[in-house]
């Protein structure tokens, strides 16, 4: 994995690889970096794309968008270092304007990801074919899953205000 | 058949027919539908108080709600429910339908189930032992003898408080209404 973290900081710049424990290493890169990391190591056998995920950070006012590759099992071939192997490459978006770029020429799998962050972040992937929704049935002002949607007010705003039924029997 | 039970089978035979032959919708909502196979299969055996399950709302007459109701599946619910033929009884399961449980503050689940479809009899806990859904249907039993699990009749009464309910929550609704609602302005 030493080797991996080595030519990764040869290939590229700006980049800080860390590996924080035993099979798993940690990339920081800018955003406009993502797509060729993640092609390069593709070539380099971490062909499975297990995770798209987002933290909203909210006091630094950024969005960090979460990549999380692994390697699949080769036939008839001891359990590798490789295989073993975690690849968690981060990068950070700015939270005003929440744009990036699909990964889905890279790897197809994203698109349903791509779309839950769409939906529930707000994160705008350029070039993703269809960002309608997912899973939500109501319309939000705010997307839900970030840190200024309050759920209690929104709550209250909502589901308290309908009336039980037989309250409404008995007015009448 | 029980010999003590043949003055109400001779009073009310429809009743008693209701009360033992309930076909319960295989409908999962949230996490209690685990709590259903073990009920249904050989361990805990629910053909013992008539309960079978069924594959299509048509055919059944009771509707187990099963945990936690997100917006999106109360759209289903409600399909469900009307699809349903009358008699019909509602079972919430377990403490999410009744008002929310430990989803209160979701951006996503409703609260009170009751609020958008009649509900018969609720069954409280998280989760609640199979042998709690027994105890529900002797309960469902009971109330059935005595008249008092009418939750499609008050659907039927009062349709036009559950639809405007469920409008309020949805906007719009794809479906037009299954009773005709009369004074909507008043």
């Amino acid at each position: 994995m030493n080797k991996l973290k080595e030519t990764l900081e040869s290939a590229f710049s700006d980049l800080q690889v860390s590996i924080p424990e035993d099979d798993r290493l940690t990339i920081f890169a800018p955003k406009d970096a993502v797509l060729s990391i993640l092609s390069f190591l593709k070539s380099k056998g971490y062909e499975h794309l297990a995770l798209v995920s987002c933290v909203d950070w909210i006091e630094e006012e950024e969005f960090e968008l979460i990549y999380i590759l692994s390697a699949y099992m080769q036939k008839d071939d001891e359990y590798t270092d490789k295989e073993k192997t975690n690849i968690i490459l981060k990068t950070r978006i700015s939270r005003e304007k929440p744009e990036c770029t699909t990964v889905i020429p890279i790897f197809k799998n994203a698109e349903p990801y791509e779309r839950e962050l769409h939906e529930l972040f707000g994160i705008r992937f350029e070039g993703h074919p269809r960002l309608t929704p997912l899973f939500l049935e109501r319309e939000y002002k705010i997307p839900p899953f970030r840190k200024d949607f309050d759920t209690r007010e929104y709550v209250k705003k909502v589901f308290d205000e309908i009336p039980f039924v037989e309250d409404k029997i008995g007015q009448t | 058949m029980d010999r003590n039970q043949l003055a109400k089978w001779l009073k009310a035979p429809a009743k008693m027919g209701h009360k033992y032959s309930l076909h319960v919708v295989y409908f999962c909502t949230g996490c209690g539908i685990i709590e259903v196979p073990p009920v249904i299969t050989a361990r805990w055996d629910a053909e013992r108080f008539g309960v079978i399950p069924v594959a299509t709302p048509r055919q059944a007459n009771l509707f187990l709600i099963t945990g936690y109701v997100s917006v999106k599946t109360l759209k289903a619910i409600i399909r469900t429910y009307e699809q349903m033929p009358e008699p019909k009884f509602t079972v919430g399961f377990g403490s999410c339908p009744i008002n929310g449980g430990m989803y209160w503050d979701s951006y996503n689940t409703i609260k009170h189930l009751d609020k958008y479809i009649p509900v018969d009899g609720w069954i409280a806990g998280c989760m609640p032992r199979p042998e709690a859904i027994f105890v529900a249907v002797t309960h469902l039993w009971t109330l059935i003898d005595k008249g008092m699990a009418d939750g499609y009749k008050r659907y039927r009464e009062n349709y036009k408080y559950y639809r405007a309910n469920q409008e309020q929550l949805y906007g719009t609704l794809e479906w037009p209404p299954l009773f005709p609602i009369e004074d909507k302005n008043e």
